[in-house]
């Protein structure tokens, strides 16, 4: 099993195709061994050869089994309707996320609302300290585990990305007690984004609600203090549902759905 | 006139009419090539690449218009302020802040040569890097931008068009060798190895930038 989850993963990381002897080598396995569980994997859909190469690649059940895993994500599942709220309230797209080792998964992602041409950014996952929804995640998590992350490596994405694990941490202190992380150029030259944790009903946070867009709107001389006030708002009513204690969470009646 | 300026002057070819056909060389290599930008831009980032710098360059030509009698590095300053308002995206700062670097650097010198287009170029990469902390080899606009450079610190002493034309070919092979790399800056890197195989949308419009300098001095 083992050894059938390390192929897959070499697969979705690696190069879209490859050879059994490359896949051989890359884990340190036999050929033999590989190839033995690729024709199982195979038979599963898990995989498929190319017919002219012969070499492997994902098959289309991952992508099934990734559809369930967003299907039955609880976060995800809860923020569908107050994401969409949410962006048509501020005019700008919507990402939640939540922590997975030192990343944050996009799990749902709303479009600006307007008729730009934007890339749906689901699945997609970037390092917790460039991206809001990963700081503020971070800043809600107990001592012990937020000393792991701020102990790794914190790569530097642009000019503007914090990379020094004190100025973070002390960041992540601030973040705390504000209630809300901004980030403001550390991912993407020109973007910004304003998050808030989602906590469940243990208190412990689940991931986070932010608005993603343009520098000049988002952080125009500091953070947007209406988008601040939006995504803490719905960030809350989001915990509620998800029967955080008080102290996370404001009562709600879920959004409108607008006809259309 | 300090000495510097006079050796600057010595071969001293550029002016604010080299300038102002090299602004617009650029907007219409990206309006030829808006297209296709956007088509490398759609496989690793926003699909918007071509559109916003045609935007921001159009914009460029109407400053232009009113501009007359500026000196070089001033255009080239003006240029800079209107990409970062009129470009958007990641586009707008970095083009925008690599011309202002540009002009800054020519400062009030209404003739330049070789030596110093190529300090106002070397001025231009550090303002990228300084906002995208990007290195070559990243998949972005320094690999094209750097062995540009290097051509022109290569051909020191060469005439214009023959440095400018050296910068043109390292820029453009720059550019076709981030296919074969993997993003590590923005957007793109989202897409970490399947990033692989694409062409770098920014290192590609840099090169048409680079074209557009040449075509100026030819």
């Amino acid at each position: 099993m083992d050894r059938a989850a390390r192929i897959l993963k070499a697969l979705a990381t690696g190069p879209p195709r490859s050879g059994v002897s490359e896949l051989a080598e890359r884990l340190g396995l036999a050929k033999t061994t590989v190839h033995g569980l690729l024709r199982t994997l195979e038979r599963q859909d898990l995989v498929e050869q190319d017919a002219e190469t012969g070499k492997y690649r994902l098959g289309p059940e991952m992508l099934e089994l990734g559809n369930a895993f967003l299907d039955h994500h609880e976060l995800r599942g809860r923020s569908l309707l107050w994401a969409d709220t949410l962006a048509n309230r501020v005019g700008e797209a919507v990402r939640v996320g939540v922590l997975h080792g030192r990343r944050v998964l996009i799990v749902h992602h709303v479009f600006r609302p307007d008729d730009s041409v934007q890339i749906l950014e689901v699945g997609a996952s970037v390092p917790w300290h460039v991206s809001a929804l990963g700081k503020v995640h971070a800043a809600a998590l107990p001592n012990d585990r937020r000393r792991t992350l701020l102990a790794g490596a914190l790569p530097q994405l642009t000019g503007r990305t914090i990379i020094d694990p004190h100025v973070l941490a002390v960041a992540l202190e601030e973040i705390g007690v504000a209630g809300f992380a901004t980030e403001d150029q550390e991912a993407v030259i020109g973007e910004a984004e304003i998050a808030a944790a989602v906590f469940d009903h243990r208190g412990h946070p689940v991931g986070a609600i932010g608005v993603a867009g343009p520098a000049e709107r988002v952080t125009p001389a500091g953070p947007s203090e209406a988008i601040v006030a939006a995504v803490q708002d719905t960030a809350r009513r989001l915990s509620w549902e998800m029967g955080a204690p008080r102290r996370h969470a404001v009562a709600a009646r879920r959004p409108r759905v607008d006809a259309g | 006139m300090s000495a510097n300026q006079r050796i600057r002057g010595a071969s001293a070819p550029c002016d604010a009419a080299f300038v102002t056909r090299w602004l617009r060389g650029c907007a219409a290599q990206i309006a030829a090539h808006r297209d296709y930008l956007t088509q490398l831009d759609a496989a690793v980032g926003d699909a918007d690449h071509g559109v916003n710098l045609d935007r921001g360059f159009v914009a460029v030509g109407s400053v232009l218009e009113a501009a007359d009698g500026l000196p070089p590095g001033e255009l080239l300053v003006q240029a800079g302020s209107t990409l970062v308002l009129r470009v958007g995206g990641a586009a707008g700062p970095l083009y925008g802040t690599a011309f202002r670097e540009a002009g800054r650097c020519l400062g009030t010198a209404r003739t330049f040569g070789v030596a110093h287009l190529t300090e106002a170029l070397e001025a231009a990469l550090q303002g990228v890097t300084a906002l995208g902390a990007a290195v070559e080899g990243d998949k972005t606009m320094v690999d094209a931008w750097l062995p540009a450079i290097r051509a022109l610190r290569d051909q020191a002493g060469a005439a214009l068009p023959d440095a400018l034309h050296a910068a043109t070919v390292a820029a453009e092979a720059g550019a076709a060798a981030t296919t074969a790399m993997e993003a590590r800056k923005g957007r793109a890197s989202y897409l970490g190895p399947r990033s692989v195989g694409h062409q770098d949308p920014g290192a590609t419009s840099t090169a048409l930038l680079f074209l557009a300098l040449e075509r100026a001095a030819g």
